[in-house]
C-alpha cells in the first residue's frame, strides 16, 4: 500500500450570498485504496481538529447510485474516469504530488448552497412537469397484460438508469439539461405504458427545462462522456424527434 | 403503555379484505380538509405520499436529501418478491407468507406477513404500469429469478438496480402530485421532534438544513418513513445520511421501539480495506446463485487462491448445509463466515474475508454468460478493490445491512402514539428476526401504496381531532428543545471529532452486539457505550454553527441519538435469552453452532418504552405475545 | 401544445432550425463546389455555367433570398445560443477539460461560433468579390456573358486572396466537422447504434468539401489554368 501527498485547491463559499474563493490544502498520507470522498473525509477531520470549517459536499450512498455527489474535479465532472461517479473514484487514479482542483457544478440553474453543495431542485421540477406515467395507486392492470418487447424494455432501462446527479449540466459548455430530460423521455416514451402521455410529457418537460435556465444543447456529447451511467446522447436526438412528433 | 396489535379476527386469508371492508371512510370533500405529514421519501414515503395525495389529502413531504429520488431505497440491487407464480413452480401467496415468516424465525406477526404476501402482486402491477423497466423474457413477459434462499423463482428485477427503478417509479408518482399541488415537497429538511397535543401526534419540528431555521409543521397524522438505523454501527451498507433521529425522537415522545437488537448482517459485502473506510459496499446476494463460498482448509494459507487445489478448499456452506448450500439465508451465511474467520481461516490482508468464487460457474457457463448476469457487479468490485473477479475469486465479508427492529406498530401500521404511523424499514413489522432477500422493497411499497392509504383514512375518519395550529405551546416547547440540543452540541467545543466517536461506538457494537452476542460481551458493551456517551457530551467538537448548511452538525445530532439507541440494542439483546434469526447468543446454540430458539419464553415482540437518560438509559420492556394460529413453529433447518 | 412559433423558438425548435438551415447550406455548398469544378472543364464551361444560372431569372432570386434567409437564421440562432451560454453559466470554471471517450468536444465543436462568424464575414466579402465585382464580358458561341472565369483567375493571383481563401476553407471544414454530425443529432436522425458512424461520415464529407474548395485558389495561385486565361501568371 503506498501513501502519497496530494495538494488540493477547493472552492469555498459559505452561503449563496457570500462570494467564493479557492483555498489550498495539502494532505500528506493519502492511501491509494481510499475513495475520493474518503480523502475529503480525512481532509475534513484535519480541518475540524484545527478548528476550521470542513468542506461541504453532497454525498450519500457512496456506491454510485444516489446521484448526490457531483463535483468537478480538475475540470471534469466526477473526475477523470469514464462511467464513474466521484464516490466510486479511488485515489489510486492519482500520483504522489498531484494537485487536484475541486469545484462545484457551475450553472445558473444550480445555485450554490455551500462550498461544493448546490441546489438541484430544478431537476425535480422537470420531472414534475411530466416525467411520469399517470396511474393512480390501485388502478394498474395485471402486469403481464402489458407485454413489452425485450429490446424495448432493455433500451428503456438504459435510459432509466439516470441517477440525476447533474454531471451532464456541469460538464456541458452550455449548461444544458438536455441529456437529463431526454433520458427520462426516452425511458417513458418508448414503453406502451408511457405512450398515451408522450406528446404532452415531451412538450411539458422541454418547456420546463428551458424555464429553469439551462442552456441550449450544441451536441458536444460531453454529457455522455461524464455521465456516470453512460447515458447516450441519442436520448437528446430522441427528445427532439418526440418533440416534433408531439406537434403533429 | 398498552400495546394492542389490533389484528382483525377471521381466517388468515380474509383478515385484510374484511378489515378494509369494515374501515371507516373519509368523504371526498373532507379529505381535502386533512393534512398529512410524510417524513422520509424513500420507497415507503414516496409511495405513501403519492397515494394519499391521489386520494385528495393535503400532503407535506420532508426529506433530508436534496431530492426524494436520492433516498437509500435507490441502492437496493437484487429484486422484489411477489407471489405471481409466473414460473409455474408452485408459488402462492401462502408460500411467500410461509417463507417470510419462517425466514424471520417466527418472530413476526402472522397477520402482517400474510398481508404483505397478499399485496405483493399488486405492487408488481403498479410498478409495471408506472413504466418500471423490469427484466423481461424474449416473449415480452416479465422474468423472475431465484433469490436469497427461496426455492421458487419469485423475484422481479431490473438488472442490478431494482431499488433504483422502483424508487424512481414511486418518486415520479410523487412528483406528479407535487405538480398537481396536493403534495408540498420540502427537501433538505430534517425532522427533529414529534409534536404531541393531548397525547396525539399533531405535528413535527424540522430544521431547514440550508438556512438552519427550526420550523414547525402541523398535521392531522404523521407518517414516518425514515428507514433503518444500521448506521449506528458507523460502517454499514447504508448511505451516509441514513439515521435513526426521527424515529428515536418519536420514541422519546412515547412511541415504543420494538426488537432493536434484530440487525441484519449481509454476508456478501466488500471487506474493509483501511481505517479511513467510510462505508461498506454490498455485492448483491444474487452472486451466491453462481459463486461458491470457501476458505482454505489450512490456517494462514497465503497461496494465491487459484493455486489452492480443490481438496484443500473448505466450501463451508456447501459442506454444512448440503440442501441449500451457498443459498442459505443471510443470517446463516454471515454467521458461518464469522465462524471460519474466528477459527483463523479468513483470507486477505486482514484475515476478515472469505472467497466467493466464480471459477466453476465461468467454466460451466462461459465468461459471457456470467458477464451478462453480473457484469455491473463485477465491474463495481474491480473498481473498488482493483482485483479482477473474472480471474481471482472475490473477497467478501458480512456487513450491517438492514434493521428488522424499529418503531412498534399495530396491524394498521400506527404506533402506540395515536396519529403516528410508521412504514417501511422504520417500523418493525414484517421481517421478524431476519429479513429474506428481495423483501425490503416489497415491504416498503406494500406499506406505502396499499396499507397506509387505507389505515390513515380509517384513523382520520374516526379520530376526534381538535383544531390545532403551530401557535400551540406544544410546538414551541418542542422547537425549543430541538434548538437546545443543537446549541448544547455546539457548546461542547471539545477535541475529538464526531467521526472518531462514531467509529468507536460502531466498533463496540460490531464486536459485541454484532453477528454473535454473549451476555458478558453485551454487559461490557453497555458499560463502554455509557462511558463513550459521557465522553461524547464532554469532548466532541462540532464545527461551525447552526444557522447555515452544516453537515457535521447534522451528523453530531444524529450520533447523539445513536448513543442512546446503542444501549437499547444491547439491553434488548441481553433480554432475549435465545438465538433467533439474526440474533445469535453464544449461550444458546448447539454444539455445531446452530441457533436454539426458545419459543416457549420468547415468542414475543420486545417493545421498549423510553423513560429517560440519566447516565444510563432508563427504559421499560413491554411484550407483545406472538400467537401462531396458522403455522406451526418449526426449527429452521437449511441442512 | 405550443404554437408553431413557440415550438420553433424552443430549445428544440431552434436546434432543428439550425440543423435544417445547416443541411440546406451544406447542399448549397456541395452544389457550389460542383459548379466550381467547371474551371477544370472546357475553357468556356465556367462562364457558360454562370450564364446559365443568371438566365434562371426569378428562380435565381428565390434561391438567393432563400440562401440569405438560411444563412441569417443559422447565424442568428448560433449567436443566440452562444450568448445564452453566458447566462446559463455566469461563473466559469477555473479548470475545465473534456473527459474524452464519446465526447465530441474539440477544436471543431468549440470553435463553431468563431468559424461561423468568420464564414459570415467571408460570405459578404466573397459575394462582393465575385458576384458584385467588376467583370468584363465575353462572347461565347455568339452569346454575351460575364467573364467570371477571368475574374477568378485574376483574383487568385494575389497571395492575399489565394491563402486567405485557403484558410477560410479550412475553417469551413472545421465548422462542418462538428456541424454535419450535430445537424443529424438535431434533426433526430441518430441512435446509439449509428451515432459514431454518422460522426465519421460527417468528418469525411467536411474534409472532401474543404479540400475541394481550397484546391481551386491554390491551383490557380501556383499556375494552374494560366494558359487558358491568357493572363500573367506567377
Amino acid at each position: 500500500m503506498s501513501e502519497m501527498t496530494i495538494h488540493l485547491k477547493i472552492w469555498r463559499q459559505k452561503t449563496n450570498k457570500d462570494a467564493g474563493h479557492f483555498e489550498d490544502y495539502t494532505l500528506p498520507d493519502v492511501n491509494e485504496h481510499m475513495s475520493f470522498l474518503e480523502m475529503l473525509d480525512v481532509l475534513n477531520e484535519n480541518l475540524m481538529k484545527e478548528g476550521k470549517d470542513p468542506v461541504e459536499f453532497d454525498h450519500d450512498c457512496r456506491e454510485g447510485i444516489c446521484g448526490s455527489c457531483n463535483m468537478v474535479i480538475n475540470g471534469r465532472a466526477h473526475g477523470p474516469k469514464l462511467k464513474t461517479a466521484a464516490c466510486q473514484l479511488h485515489m489510486r487514479t492519482y500520483n504522489d504530488g498531484d494537485t487536484i482542483v475541486i469545484e462545484p457544478p457551475r450553472a445558473a440553474a444550480f445555485p450554490i448552497i455551500k462550498d461544493l453543495v448546490v441546489d438541484r431542485s430544478a431537476f425535480d421540477r422537470i420531472i414534475q412537469a411530466g416525467g411520469y406515467v399517470s396511474v393512480k395507486t390501485g388502478a394498474a392492470p395485471e402486469a403481464n397484460l402489458i407485454p413489452v418487447e425485450q429490446d424495448t424494455s432493455n433500451d428503456s432501462f438504459d435510459y432509466a438508469t439516470c441517477i440525476g446527479c447533474g454531471a451532464c449540466v456541469a460538464a456541458c459548455p452550455n449548461s444544458s439539461a438536455s441529456l437529463f430530460t431526454g433520458a427520462k423521455l426516452s425511458h417513458l416514451n418508448r414503453l406502451p405504458q408511457g405512450n398515451p402521455e408522450r406528446a404532452k410529457r415531451t412538450v411539458a418537460m422541454v418547456q420546463q427545462m428551458e424555464e429553469e435556465g439551462f442552456g441550449d444543447c450544441s451536441n458536444y456529447a460531453e454529457c455522455e462522456a461524464v455521465c456516470p451511467v453512460g447515458i447516450s446522447i441519442s436520448a437528446i436526438a430522441e427528445m427532439r424527434r418526440e418533440y416534433v412528433k408531439a406537434l403533429f | 403503555m398498552k400495546l394492542d396489535p389490533k389484528i382483525p379476527a377471521g381466517p388468515l386469508a380474509e383478515k385484510w379484505t374484511n378489515h378494509k371492508e369494515n374501515m371507516a371512510l373519509v368523504s371526498p370533500n373532507n379529505k381535502r380538509k386533512f393534512t398529512i405529514l410524510v417524513v422520509g421519501t424513500g420507497l415507503a414515503g414516496a409511495s405513501a405520499a403519492a397515494s394519499l395525495a391521489e386520494l385528495g389529502y393535503n400532503v407535506h413531504t420532508f426529506s433530508i436529501l436534496d431530492s426524494a429520488r436520492r433516498a437509500h431505497s435507490i441502492a437496493a440491487q437484487g429484486g422484489i418478491n411477489a407471489a405471481k407464480n409466473y414460473q409455474n413452480d408452485g408459488d402462492s401467496v401462502y408460500r411467500l407468507f410461509y417463507d417470510t415468516i419462517k425466514g424471520g424465525d417466527y418472530r413476526s406477526r402472522e397477520a402482517n406477513v400474510y398481508r404483505l404476501a397478499e399485496v405483493s402482486n399488486a405492487i408488481i402491477d403498479q410498478a409495471v404500469a408506472q413504466g418500471v423497466p423490469f427484466g423481461r423474457e424474449y416473449g415480452g413477459l416479465l422474468d423472475n429469478r431465484s433469490f436469497g434462499g427461496a426455492q421458487v423463482s419469485r423475484t422481479f428485477y431490473s438488472r442490478g438496480q431494482t431499488g433504483q427503478q422502483l424508487l424512481l417509479g414511486a418518486y415520479q408518482a410523487m412528483m406528479k402530485e407535487v405538480h398537481s399541488g396536493k403534495i408540498k415537497d420540502h427537501q433538505r429538511q430534517e425532522m427533529l421532534d414529534l409534536v404531541l397535543v393531548d397525547g396525539v401526534a399533531r405535528g413535527i419540528i424540522t430544521r431547514d438544513l440550508v438556512s438552519g431555521e427550526i420550523q414547525k409543521w402541523y398535521g392531522d397524522a404523521v407518517v414516518l418513513c425514515t428507514g433503518g438505523y444500521g448506521n449506528v454501527f458507523y460502517l454499514s451498507t447504508n448511505a451516509k445520511n441514513c439515521n435513526v433521529t426521527a424515529a428515536w425522537r418519536c420514541h422519546k415522545r412515547g412511541a415504543a421501539f420494538a426488537n432493536p437488537c434484530f440487525v441484519q448482517i449481509h454476508p456478501t459485502c466488500i471487506p474493509v480495506s483501511g481505517d479511513y473506510q467510510s462505508k461498506l459496499t454490498l455485492m448483491s446476494e444474487s452472486l451466491r446463485n453462481d459463486g461458491r463460498v470457501w476458505v482454505p482448509r489450512k490456517k494462514g494459507d497465503k497461496r494465491s487462491p487459484n493455486d489452492i487445489p480443490e481438496e484443500e478448499r473448505y466450501y463451508f456452506l456447501e459442506e454444512r448445509y448440503p440442501s441449500f448450500g451457498n443459498l442459505v439465508p443471510r443470517d446463516v451465511a454471515s454467521r458461518n463466515a464469522k465462524l471460519v474467520t474466528d477459527e483463523g481461516l479468513g483470507v486477505g490482508e486482514t484475515g476478515l474475508a472469505v472467497y466467493l468464487d466464480f471459477r466453476d460457474a465461468i467454466k460451466r457457463d462461459g465468461e459471457s454468460v456470467i458477464r451478462a448476469k453480473y457484469g455491473n457487479l463485477f465491474d463495481m468490485y474491480l473498481n473498488i478493490t482493483d482485483e479482477n473477479p473474472y480471474e481471482l475469486p472475490m473477497k467478501i465479508f458480512p456487513a450491517v445491512h438492514y434493521t428488522m427492529g424499529g418503531l412498534w406498530v399495530d396491524y394498521n401500521l400506527m404506533s402506540n402514539v395515536p396519529g403516528l404511523f410508521v412504514a417501511g424499514e422504520a417500523n418493525f413489522s414484517d421481517h421478524g428476526a431476519n429479513r429474506l432477500g428481495a423483501s425490503a422493497l416489497m415491504q416498503g411499497l406494500s406499506d406505502g401504496y396499499f396499507i397506509i392509504p387505507y389505515t390513515v383514512g380509517d384513523y382520520l375518519a374516526g379520530a376526534k381531532l381538535p383544531k390545532v395550529d403551530t401557535e400551540h405551546e406544544a410546538f414551541s416547547e418542542a422547537a425549543e428543545a430541538s434548538k437546545g440540543q443543537l446549541d448544547k452540541l455546539l457548546a461542547v467545543k471539545g477535541k475529538k471529532t464526531i467521526i472518531e466517536f462514531h467509529r468507536e461506538l460502531g466498533k463496540i457494537l460490531w464486536d459485541k452486539v454484532g453477528i454473535t452476542r454473549s451476555k458478558e460481551g453485551l454487559e461490557e458493551a453497555i458499560d463502554e457505550i455509557r462511558a463513550l456517551r459521557d465522553q461524547f457530551w464532554k469532548d466532541v467538537r462540532v464545527p461551525g454553527d447552526a444557522n447555515y448548511y452544516n453537515k457535521y452538525l447534522e451528523f453530531a445530532n444524529r450520533l447523539a441519538d445513536y448513543f442512546e439507541l446503542a444501549e437499547l440494542m444491547a439491553l434488548d439483546a441481553i433480554d432475549r435469552e435465545e438465538s433467533c434469526g439474526s440474533h445469535l447468543r453464544d449461550e444458546f446454540q448447539t454444539e455445531e453452532g446452530e441457533a436454539i430458539r426458545n419459543d416457549k419464553e420468547f415468542a414475543f415482540v420486545s417493545a421498549w418504552e423510553y423513560l429517560g437518560v440519566n447516565g444510563k438509559l432508563e427504559t421499560k420492556l413491554h411484550k407483545e405475545s406472538l400467537i401462531f394460529e396458522f403455522v406451526e413453529m418449526k426449527q429452521r433447518s437449511y441442512k | 401544445m405550443p404554437s408553431l412559433i413557440e415550438a420553433l423558438m424552443s430549445q428544440v425548435g431552434r436546434k432543428i432550425l439550425t440543423g435544417v438551415t445547416g443541411v440546406l447550406l451544406v447542399f448549397f455548398i456541395i452544389f457550389h463546389l460542383l459548379g466550381n469544378l467547371a474551371i477544370f472543364g472546357e475553357p468556356d464551361a465556367m462562364n457558360a455555367y454562370s450564364h446559365f444560372l443568371h438566365q434562371l431569372g426569378p428562380l435565381l432570386w428565390i434561391a438567393r433570398i432563400g440562401l440569405l434567409l438560411f444563412f441569417v437564421v443559422h447565424a442568428w440562432i448560433g449567436i443566440s445560443i452562444w450568448l445564452n451560454k453566458r447566462k446559463a453559466r455566469p461563473q466559469d470554471y477555473k479548470v475545465y477539460s473534456t473527459k474524452g471517450g464519446p465526447s465530441r468536444q474539440g477544436l471543431s465543436s468549440k470553435s463553431m461560433v468563431f468559424t461561423g462568424f468568420v464564414l459570415l464575414i467571408f460570405v459578404v466579402f466573397h459575394v462582393n468579390t465575385f458576384a458584385l465585382g467588376d467583370m468584363n464580358t465575353v462572347v461565347v458561341n455568339g452569346v454575351e456573358m460575364h467573364d467570371i472565369k477571368t475574374l477568378v483567375l485574376d483574383t487568385f493571383q494575389s497571395p492575399f486572396y489565394a491563402f486567405g481563401y485557403t484558410f477560410v476553407m479550412l475553417l469551413l471544414g472545421a465548422h462542418l466537422g462538428h456541424g454535419i454530425w450535430s445537424a443529424f443529432t438535431s434533426l433526430t436522425v441518430s441512435s446509439k447504434k449509428v451515432s459514431a458512424a454518422i460522426y465519421t461520415i460527417g468528418v469525411v464529407i467536411s474534409v472532401i468539401l474543404a479540400i475541394g474548395f481550397l484546391f481551386i485558389p491554390l491551383y490557380i495561385y501556383f499556375g494552374g489554368g494560366c494558359e487558358a486565361a491568357l493572363i500573367q501568371c506567377n
